[in-house]
């Protein structure tokens, strides 16, 4: 098992692209009862990465609740720095 | 990038503005984070202060001491930044339990992000956290501001390790930096200045350097390494090194051997009086890195140093506070070219880390 931060950036260098809702229900099984798994603190720990270059915004909507979405994916850069630290 | 529309949605312009408000949000509240660090800073060094000028410590650092010289500038340092790191590190297993982190917080030790970070914590702990000591009991806190070079330092670092951009801008803070680090020598050229000023400052120096490898290095981990996680690996790291490396190493170098340490620290632990500064200092000092590191991971690490970095302005403020108004130590009252060299310093720092434009239009971004 992987410390959650790690999982979330990990769960990125394996899909297309992905916001805080997708990063919840893949990791919900496994760390659905860690507080970090929150939308809140998933949407800072995603914006964070990205702030760091690890992560890069694809775009962005609304959801049926007219909630904003934010879509991420890992750009070769970031995935090889991700893979290369988180094993 | 582009943007989506849900099915029979909204505007553009409301779904420009939620996502505006989204990314300004997450903006200013690692500003805010960044500068909370550096007003826990300042308490956490006042705290310290405190701890170290009371009870056995007093006698330490008394006139009558029985200690070598040696000792009583490096050794007592030493040991003050291992009782503080090491009950700072207790406070931040604690924190990290009651947030549910500490599972993470074993899985990660044994990562490379986790050894990045406690490596940093070598630099930033024991040889930056003792020569911060040494400093402040060497000249006060009139030289906390040269301790305010960290950001220059780290910009200077992540451009030789990570190959980061070095702006005209961002020389230009480091020139300001440098200019106010004069300002602060200024006043060791008249009859009123510390005795150990000069010392004082160097010793502040190395400080600086051992923060700048630090912030290069750990905000470049931090971006994977939960935050709390990352500042209880770094206090367990930095306190354990104190304890059992720093402080008996400055024993034998003072002449007094391995017993000397042995007759120290457990007299400091004995000290309850001066223990429950130290407990407060240890609390504030979790904060202040904790936050640090939140701040830089947000911010960037250029912007997070420099919003830290106000620890210039509230070491000074909180000691003149606590230790001269409060509990009526003498001489922390602060020559006014201190104060406008924190000013300039403070200054250098802000431009170097972000647009001044930028910034007050609200979409400043850090450029290391």
């Amino acid at each position: 098992m992987k410390p959650l931060n790690y999982a979330i950036l990990k769960y990125f260098t394996t899909v297309e692209e992905a916001c805080a809702d997708d990063v919840i229900e893949a990791l919900k099984g496994q760390y659905g009862n860690f507080k970090g798994l929150r939308k809140p603190a998933v949407i800072e720990a995603v914006m964070t990465a990205e702030a760091n270059g690890l992560l890069e915004e694809t775009r962005y909507d609304l959801d049926k609740n007219k909630e904003l979405r934010v879509y991420y994916h890992a750009h070769k850069e970031g995935a090889d720095t991700i893979n290369s630290y988180i094993k | 990038m582009k943007e989506g529309f849900s099915a029979g949605a909204v505007s553009n312009v409301q779904l420009l503005a939620a996502k505006d408000k989204l990314s300004s949000s997450f903006f200013k509240r690692g500003i805010i984070i960044g500068l909370l660090s550096g007003i826990c800073y300042g308490f956490y060094s006042s705290f310290l202060t405190l701890g170290m000028s009371t009870g056995i410590w007093s006698q330490w650092y008394g006139p009558n001491t029985v200690l070598p010289a040696l000792a009583v500038t490096y050794m007592l340092a030493a040991l003050g930044s291992a009782v503080n790191d090491t009950i700072s590190a207790v406070w931040a297993v604690i924190i990290a339990a009651t947030k549910g982190k500490l599972g993470d917080f074993f899985r990660t030790v044994k990562t490379k992000p986790g050894a990045m970070i406690a490596l940093a914590a070598l630099a930033g702990g024991p040889i930056a956290g003792t020569a911060y000591v040494a400093c402040l009991q060497l000249a006060g806190s009139i030289v906390i501001p040269i301790t305010a070079l960290c950001p220059a330092i780290a910009a200077i670092l992540s451009r030789i390790l990570y190959k980061q951009k070095l702006t005209p801008r961002t020389i230009l803070g480091i020139l300001i930096c440098f200019a106010a680090s004069f300002m602060i020598a200024s006043t060791g050229f008249g009859g009123g200045a510390p005795k150990g000023l000069v010392l004082g400052m160097i010793v502040a120096f190395v400080a600086a350097l051992g923060w700048g490898i630090e912030g290069c290095v750990a905000g470049y981990a931090t971006c994977m390494v939960d935050y709390e996680i990352g500042i209880t690996i770094r206090q367990i790291t930095s306190g354990l090194t104190n304890l059992i490396v720093l402080v008996p190493l400055f024993g034998i170098i003072a002449g007094g051997g391995l017993g000397l340490s042995f007759d120290l620290i457990p007299a400091a632990v004995a000290d309850g009086h001066a223990m429950m500064w130290f407990v407060i200092s240890g609390f504030f000092a979790v904060y202040s890195f904790n936050l640090w590191y939140k701040g830089n991971s947000m911010c960037g690490t250029a912007l997070g140093m420099a919003c830290n970095a106000t620890y210039s302005f509230f070491t000074p403020l909180c000691s003149w506070v606590i230790l001269g108004l409060i509990f009526g130590q003498e001489g922390w009252a602060i020559p006014p070219i201190a104060w406008v060299a924190a000013v300039v310093m403070s200054l250098g720092i802000f431009i170097m880390a972000v647009n001044p434009l930028d910034f007050f239009k609200g979409k400043g971004g850090a450029e290391a």
